[in-house]
């Protein structure tokens, strides 16, 4: 919560004359392969862990998700509980059924023959969330969570949370064009409306050691510039919140100035990570990933465009009429780029020819979203 | 000479006869001389104006006169014959003339002579004026054309007397430090800080020579019988169409016994091309070989591979923590108050202690004792002005400088998220100068840099240092001299952040240093001098307080106990010149550390990671009770053979220890570094070196070129855990690792100090690798290997040249090149909360792309007229030229859910600046 970001007051004198480029070093990195342990034992719910490996500076291979493992999770009661694979690297069961402040750990043995165990960690309470809130100024809007243990008992926390939000298009499309015939959309093919998601990507803690009882007041989760289409309609934030340890909050503190905020003149140094996780056959080989366990509580607000006054979200879109004529239709719809999404009729009902746009002001799928209507919307 | 000398005598003689006669001067004279002698025409003269002309017929010689004249003045008529002779001529009352050759005969006594109140002293010795050592008021001496007699003639002793005295400044009443005072090279010395010099001669007549930059050339005619006392009085040096460049210190780098040490006049830093035109004294200094800028953006540097908190920052004796302004950007010290820097780096002399790597010394300039003058100047970012002038003429001097920002235009350019940043300093300077009679001086320095910036309007930051100092400068006798120091320095910072009234909060930092001490100088004769004092110094630190900013705040107010400790000091220093040759400096420093209560100490397992696990035990240790000391002697030595009067090598070893550890993790010096006090899980940093250096004058000593090398160990220097948490924590030994470390170099320099074209190219070669090999150590930083330090940059080529067009314009030109600095670099990339993350290994295993920089600038001067009221100047130049885009640092971020590399430059194109003074 203090950050002692005198650096920020560096970019300032920067930004006069400084520059940032894009920089790829000729590094050849030695190591790789390093196994990646991600996730929370739920205590109540759903737990899912996501096993990855690390991979080369230079490669361009995407994510491996690491496969046919054997993960566990295993109580100092004796317990041992058994998670599936579902899908790449990802490891999942619907139910763990921890027993709070009970202390539990995850044991892994890959298909290489490898084995890894995590430290001990307590099942942890997780209070609830107070309230999610949103400041706006004339950039933009922030969104923050606020939350308290009356019990004064958690003190470190961490979010993440999803983002939905619905787009509408500038033209409610009639028509499509497909295969050099123009005609009519059906309902189910209806791309007016549509739904675009986000997850976060930072890591977000908090922490109110600092303060007399256990409050976290306005803790920032996204900052949305004025103008995004997040607003354009309605938009709606999910945010999970998780109890953590001092321990655990250092480490994502760590990992956060490590690949967040670094490389401006007060920042620290780089350095090395080490979670929780350890590798029982090789002692020497580094594992990354902090595990923990705990109840998760969830929030979910909805912000509609009309709440946030000023709100500067415009698509500039023109309309163009083309002739109802096949070398018009293949010139503009085949070729030049637009789409058709309302007719201009005759009242004896020929079609003289069609009102058509730029694709994102016509087709919300194309401007990324995906008209599958979210459960909670 | 001799002759002159005797002629003298006779007319001391003559001079008794007290008759009166009209003015020879005045007598008017007609006639046409064509080609006669000399002597010929002094008697056509005589017969004129019945007056008598004395002279050595040998003198007068083969000379001729040419020559018609109508009714003028006998006195412009001897003018005019010996107009292109090096004869001098005077009249006295008796209507005598003497021609003599170069020194003039004086028929006067001094104006004032007899209202003296030492009259009787004077009228007993056989002499004109006597300057011996019981006269209290030593006289002011200007007069190139007086015999001074020095002592008495009864008890001259055998092997030499002492001349002391101040040299100072005959406009101003500054005393001119290091000076050359010589009678030729074997009877050679210097002034110190305050213009005093101490001199032995052997007895006889000598011509005394002053030598002094920017000072008339000056040349007394002494004749020493015992020991004595001159002030010298020197005029300043106006620059005529025909230019004589005095050099000082043409031989000093060859003769002086330490080495590495580097000093700067404020002329030459005031000459280097400057970002935003600011003359700036630590950046100059970072030009000079061995020494190291931290970063471009940073004054922090490093010196023989110390660390930026391993140099000892001394502005006339006061210890300054953060010497930076505007995060870092400047200097905090006023171009216009700095007389001199010097920097040691090599062989620290052992009446200071307490840092590793180096003592930078700053003296600020004494107060014009004459009349006041100021100056005024106006740049991109600072306004400045000082004023100086006498209190009580000749007596009380006092010097003010204060300069101020208005920064906050260069805010206003950044884009809107910064449209509430502010950001200012301030910096004053008073020195008060007083002589209570010439073995007495007082001086008190006082000095106050403040610095505020806040972003967005959420938290401010500020620092401050505040110094006083007072310092009493005594005369015991002709040998021993000493300086009694006390004063109290002091830094802190502040941090408050207002913004959400749950978590507003205000958070302080500072320390504050008492210090004392006593330094004795006792010159035996020329062979021997020596140094001898005490210091000490209270320290007390407030590591950090964390406080609730209003009552609605939640903060829980969190005070990391204040620490205290007491560093003191014993040193003694023999310095040894059996000849010209050889000279020796042998140097013991004894420091003795307590760490004093009121504390509570935690004690650990031995043998184990400072860890929560591991401890034992918390005591607590009542106020003023002695917790733990550290005490050890400092070994300071150096020597010098010269084999030539330009050729030299000189060597020496020294060892330091550092109680007072900055606590950092990041490059630069930040204002939000704490600081600690050694305790008894912290121990002190050690360090020793061992140098050689070869120092060689060409041409004449007009080129000065060197070679040094060095090989340094530190013990104990604190490096950090990785991802350590530093603020307001309470057990901070449990974030420290103890690091040991060597550092290695070369430094070359070739310097022009004079001339048209002057200035130095230097390269340095260095190292400076650290190890973490303590056991107390759970995870070893690389393994245990060595690793380069944060500021290891193995090459290093600095150009610094001035060229004068002529004496209102000049330009400089500054280059320099350097190795990238360390940096670690990511082994491999991972997915980790929803994105893409670089993972890091080997600390400072690879380095950001080399640094090259070059600035140009142009100095303008107004006119030179010696009686104008102002004189002003202007300074016009480009930093960064070229307008490269040197990397300041190379780092790697998860943005959106790809990592980027970026390339990070701080000045990323040519920066131009003006800059307007006016001296009045």
């Amino acid at each position: 919560m203090i950050r002692f970001n005198v650096l920020l007051c560096c970019i300032v004198v920067m930004v006069l004359s400084s520059c940032r480029e894009e920089f790829d070093p000729p590094i050849k990195s030695s190591a790789d392969n390093f196994l990646v342990v991600e996730g929370v034992l739920n205590v109540a719910g759903p737990t899912t862990i996501r096993i990855t490996r690390s991979f080369r500076l230079e490669d361009s291979a995407r994510l491996r998700g690491e496969r046919n493992a054997k993960v566990s999770v295993e109580g100092k009661d004796n317990t041992a509980q058994l998670l599936s694979m579902t899908g790449d690297g990802y490891y999942t069961t619907p139910g763990l059924n921890l027993v709070l402040n009970n202390e539990y750990r995850l044991r892994i043995q890959t298909s290489n023959g490898k084995e890894y165990l995590s430290d001990y960690v307590v099942a942890r309470q997780t209070p609830p969330i107070d309230s999610i809130g949103w400041d706006k100024n004339e950039d933009g809007v922030q969104i923050y969570v606020n939350t308290s243990d009356p019990a004064n008992n958690t003190r470190y926390y961490k979010w993440d949370f999803d983002e939905t939000w619905e787009i509408n298009s500038y033209y409610q499309s009639l028509y499509k064009y497909q295969n050099g015939v123009v005609s009519p959309r059906t309902a189910a093919e209806d791309v007016y409306i549509c739904w675009k998601n986000a997850v976060n990507t930072s890591i977000k803690i908090g922490t109110s050691t600092r303060l007399q009882s256990d409050v976290i007041s306005k803790a920032p989760l996204v900052f949305t510039l004025n103008g995004n289409d997040k607003f354009s309609v309605r938009y709606s934030i999910m945010v999970r919140q998780y109890a953590l340890d001092k321990k655990a909050y250092e480490f994502y503190e760590l990992m956060k100035t490590n690949t967040e905020s670094l490389g401006t003149i007060f920042d620290p140094q780089p350095t090395e990570i080490t979670g929780n996780i350890h590798c029982v056959t090789d002692i020497t080989e580094p594992v990354i990933g902090y595990i923990t366990a705990s109840t998760i509580s969830e929030k979910r607000i909805f912000i509609t465009r009309s709440q946030l006054q000023g709100w500067d979200f415009n698509q500039y879109c023109e309309s163009v009429l083309v002739a109802n004529h096949p070398d018009s239709i293949e010139l503009y719809f085949a070729n030049g780029g637009l789409e058709p999404y309302g007719s201009d009729e005759l009242p004896i009902g020929i079609i003289t020819g069609y009102f058509s746009s730029f694709p994102p002001c016509v087709d919300c799928v194309k401007r990324g979203g995906t008209t599958v209507r979210p459960p909670f919307w | 000479m001799k002759k002159a000398f005797s002629l003298f005598i006779v007319i001391i003689v003559l001079l008794n006869n007290n008759l009166l006669a009209q003015d020879a001067g005045g007598i008017k004279i007609s006639g046409s001389f064509e080609k006669v002698s000399l002597v010929n025409f002094f008697q056509q003269l005589a017969t004129q104006c019945s007056c008598i002309f004395l002279y050595d017929e040998k003198q007068l010689d083969s000379i001729t006169v040419s020559l018609v004249v109508q009714n003028e003045a006998l006195q412009d008529v001897v003018e005019k014959a010996l107009k292109n002779t090096d004869l001098q001529f005077s009249f006295d009352h008796q209507n005598r003339v003497f021609i003599t050759k170069g020194i003039k005969v004086i028929t006067k006594l001094p104006d004032g002579f007899f209202t003296t109140q030492n009259r009787k002293d004077v009228v007993e010795m056989d002499s004109l004026v006597d300057y011996g050592l019981d006269v209290k008021k030593a006289r002011s001496i200007t007069s190139e054309n007086k015999l001074y007699e020095i002592g008495t003639k009864n008890n001259t002793p055998k092997d030499g007397a002492i001349l002391t005295g101040y040299i100072r400044n005959a406009k101003t009443g500054e005393p001119l430090v290091n000076t050359s005072v010589f009678i030729d090279n074997n009877h050679y010395t210097l002034t110190d800080a305050y213009g005093y010099y101490s001199l032995t001669v052997p007895p006889g007549q000598h011509s005394l020579n002053i030598l002094a930059l920017g000072m008339k050339d000056t040349r007394l005619q002494v004749a020493v019988y015992s020991d004595g006392k001159l002030d010298i009085d020197v005029l300043e040096q106006v620059t005529t169409l025909k230019e004589v460049i005095v050099s000082s210190r043409k031989t000093i780098n060859v003769n002086r016994v330490q080495m590495g040490v580097e000093k700067l006049n404020i002329e030459s830093i005031k000459r280097m091309p400057s970002l935003f035109g600011e003359a700036d004294l630590l950046r100059v200094i970072t030009s000079l070989p061995g020494i190291k800028t931290v970063g471009e953006a940073s004054t922090g540097f490093n010196v023989r591979g110390g660390s930026a908190d391993q140099n000892l920052i001394l502005f006339n004796d006061a210890t300054i923590f953060n010497p930076s302004h505007f995060f870092g950007m400047f200097s905090a010290f006023n171009p216009e108050i700095v007389k001199e820097v010097e920097l040691y780096k090599g062989s620290i002399p052992a009446r200071f202690g307490g840092r590793l790597a180096s003592v930078l010394d700053i003296s600020s300039r004494d107060g014009n004792s004459k009349n006041f003058t100021g100056s005024a100047g106006i740049g991109f970012i600072t306004t400045r002005i000082n004023v100086e002038g006498p209190i009580a003429k000749d007596r009380t001097s006092f010097i003010f400088g204060g300069r101020t920002t208005y920064a906050n235009w260069l805010l206003g350019l950044l884009p809107n998220e910064y449209k509430n940043s502010r950001a200012s300093f301030q910096d004053v300077n008073l020195g008060i100068t007083h002589r209570f009679d010439s073995t007495n001086n007082i001086y008190f320095s006082g000095y106050l840099s403040n610095d505020r910036f806040a972003l967005n309007s959420d938290t401010t930051y500020g620092y401050t240092n505040r110094n006083l100092t007072l310092k009493w400068k005594k005369r015991f006798n002709s040998r021993l001299s000493g300086v009694f120091i006390a004063g109290v320095d002091e830094y802190q910072y502040r941090v408050i952040s207002d913004s959400n009234v749950v978590n507003a909060f205000k958070l302080n930092f500072d320390i504050r240093q008492l210090h004392s001490k006593v330094d004795f100088v006792y010159y035996k004769n020329q062979q021997h001098t020596f140094d001898f004092g005490v210091s000490t110094q209270l320290y007390k630190l407030n590591p950090g307080s964390f406080k609730p900013f209003s009552n609605e705040s939640l903060v829980i107010p969190d005070v990391v106990d204040a620490e205290q400790a007491l560093e003191s000091g014993l040193y003694f220093t023999h310095r040894y010149t059996p000849n010209n040759q050889l000279s020796i400096s042998t140097g013991v420093r004894y420091s003795l550390y307590n760490y004093l209560g009121k504390q509570d100490v935690n004690y650990y397992a031995p043998g184990m990671p400072h860890t929560e696990a591991n401890l034992v035990e918390t005591k607590s240790f009542t106020k003023g009770k002695f917790i733990n000391n550290y005490k050890a002697p400092e070994v300071r030595f150096s020597a010098r053979y010269a084999f030539t009067p330009s050729f030299s090598i000189k060597a020496g070893y020294n060892t330091q220890r550092q109680y007072l550890h900055m606590l950092s993790n990041t490059t630069a010096i930040a204002p939000t570094d704490i600081w600690k006090l050694s305790d008894p899980n912290i121990k002190p940093q050690m360090g020793d070196q061992i140098s050689l250096g070869f120092y060689k004058n060409l041409k004449s000593n007009t080129i000065e070129t060197s070679v040094e090398v060095y090989y340094k160990r530190i013990n104990n220097y604190l490096d950090y855990k990785p991802g350590a948490s530093l603020i307001l924590n309470h057990d901070i030994e449990r974030e420290v690792i103890n690091t040991d470390g060597k550092a290695y170099g070369v430094e070359v320099l070739l310097k022009k100090p004079g001339g048209k074209l002057n200035g130095w190219i230097s390269y340095t070669y260095s190292r400076i690798l650290l190890q973490s090999n303590d056991p107390d150590l759970g995870v070893l930083v690389n393994n245990g290997d060595f690793y380069p330090a944060n500021y290891d940059k193995p090459h290093d080529v600095t150009f610094t040249g001035n060229f004068r067009v002529n004496h209102r314009f000049s330009v400089s030109l500054n280059s320099t090149y350097s190795t990238g600095r360390p940096i670690t670099y990511p082994i491999g990339r991972y997915y980790y909360a929803g994105a893409e993350r670089v993972l890091y290994s080997d600390r400072n295993a690879n380095r950001i792309p080399d640094y090259y920089r070059t600035d140009l600038s142009m100095n303008i001067d107004g006119n030179h007229k010696v009686n104008q009221k102002t004189h002003n100047s202007w300074t016009i130049g480009v930093y960064n030229m070229l307008g490269r885009r040197n990397p300041y640092s190379v780092y790697f971020i998860s943005e959106g859910s790809r990592v980027k590399g970026y390339k990070l430059s701080i000045f990323g194109s040519a920066i131009p600046f003006i800059n307007f003074n006016i001296r009045f």
